[in-house]
């Protein structure tokens, strides 16, 4: 009927029962979710909706949206910016006890990367610099190799290993027209991921050690071939 | 006509209200196909006209659907029922009563008027015979006072209908 009306003003208000405005609302209520839960399917509610749902009206765990299995201590509170506590339990179901809404599971703080000796913008700048030059590829080779020697063993895949510790030091050659080429591994903890993800095959530590511990074994194998 | 009077009338609680002044707009600006909500001024109580989907049993058909709403909606299923005559369905009684899960064991307060709408649609469009339920004649005594299907004790065997 309001075609013409609705096409014009597509997102305001013609469309404004569409998505946009309901991607905040309980899935209950349907208004804008108050003290937000979200499951671990991802259904989104206000605590005091699906507290109500599910202790005193269902007869079973259930998510009201999917089916799939609601646990208290599995859900996920959202904190915005908005007010923290307006106990809102007594405004959405008054005269009903509401307990607190589940807190959210905080795992600890990330730990501080191991050796940091530059300033903050340096080292970023270092960062975005390994990304740019071309980190991209030997990364991809790293992870094959890495991978393919989990899986096999074999003859290729020593092969690939090989390969494996050369690309990443071509990497650590190329990128270091900045002084300090030698601190892959505390370079490698700052990311924090607003990187490339793909910051090369591993982010950890103890991967350096575990590089070395594969060569050797790769050595041996490859001593064990000559035989 | 109906003899399903009102089932214990007690006013919308402030959020059912809301909740179903938020479905009456959304139906609005975009109804199921193949359904009319007949305007009144009773948020309660909505009439409802399904008209058989083409190429089923029901293709032309017209039939109505009276929705009424308890208190506590959506933590409680509406009442659905078909206003006289009732569609020939094995899960349709001559009373109107429909036999579908959602509207009962199966109710969750994420589905709406308009789901429901389509639940019921589907049911019809799916059947292959317009037949009454085998147990229709006892059912329909049993509900002479004016029981509402809510206070029936279900049984859902058959889902291919």
């Amino acid at each position: 009927m309001e075609k013409g009306e609705s096409t014009s003003t597509s997102y305001s208000d013609t469309n404004g029962s569409n998505e946009p405005d309901h991607d905040f609302e309980c899935n209950i209520c349907f208004e804008l979710a108050q003290d937000p839960i979200v499951t671990l399917c991802g259904h989104l509610f206000c605590w005091p909706c699906l507290y109500r749902w599910l202790h005193h009206h269902s007869h079973s765990q259930e998510c009201p949206v999917c089916k799939a299995l609601v646990q208290d201590d599995k859900l996920v509170p959202l904190y915005g910016r908005g007010k923290n506590q307006t106990d809102p339990r007594t405004k959405r179901y008054p005269g009903m006890r509401i307990p607190n809404r589940p807190a959210g599971q905080r795992p600890e703080t990330a730990s501080p990367p191991p050796q940091q000796p530059q300033n903050d913008a340096a080292s970023n700048f270092f960062n975005y610099g390994i990304g740019l030059m071309g980190g991209f590829m030997p990364m991809a080779t790293t992870r094959i190799g890495n991978f393919s020697f989990g899986v096999g063993g074999l003859l290729p895949s020593l092969f690939n290993f090989q390969f494996h510790g050369f690309p990443d030091a071509a990497l650590y050659g190329t990128a270091p027209g900045y002084p300090f080429g030698g601190y892959h591994n505390g370079f490698r903890g700052v990311p924090g991921g607003n990187n490339e993800p793909t910051t090369p095959g591993g982010g950890h530590p103890s991967d350096a050690a575990l590089k070395n511990i594969l060569i050797v074994v790769g050595i041996c194998v490859f001593l064990f071939l000559l035989l | 006509m109906s003899s399903s009077g009102a089932p214990s009338h007690k006013a919308l609680s402030k959020i059912a209200c809301k909740r179903l002044q938020k479905e009456l707009v959304e139906w609005q600006m975009n109804p199921p196909t193949g359904f009319k909500h007949k305007v009144n001024d009773n948020l309660q109580r909505w009439i409802i006209e399904v008209i058989g989907a083409p190429g089923t049993l029901y293709a032309n058909e017209t039939y109505q659907l009276q929705v009424d709403f308890p208190e506590h909606y959506p933590m409680e299923s509406p009442q659905v029922i078909f206003l006289l005559p009732a569609p020939l369905h094995p899960h349709i009684y001559s009373n109107g009563h429909i036999c579908l899960d959602i509207l009962y064991d199966s109710w969750s307060p994420a589905m709406t008027v308009s789901s429901i709408c389509i639940s019921i649609l589907s049911m019809l469009s799916s059947s292959t015979e317009k037949q009454r339920p085998t147990d229709n004649d006892r059912y329909v005594q049993n509900c002479k006072n004016g029981r509402s299907p809510k206070e029936t004790r279900w049984w859902f065997h058959d889902d291919k209908v």
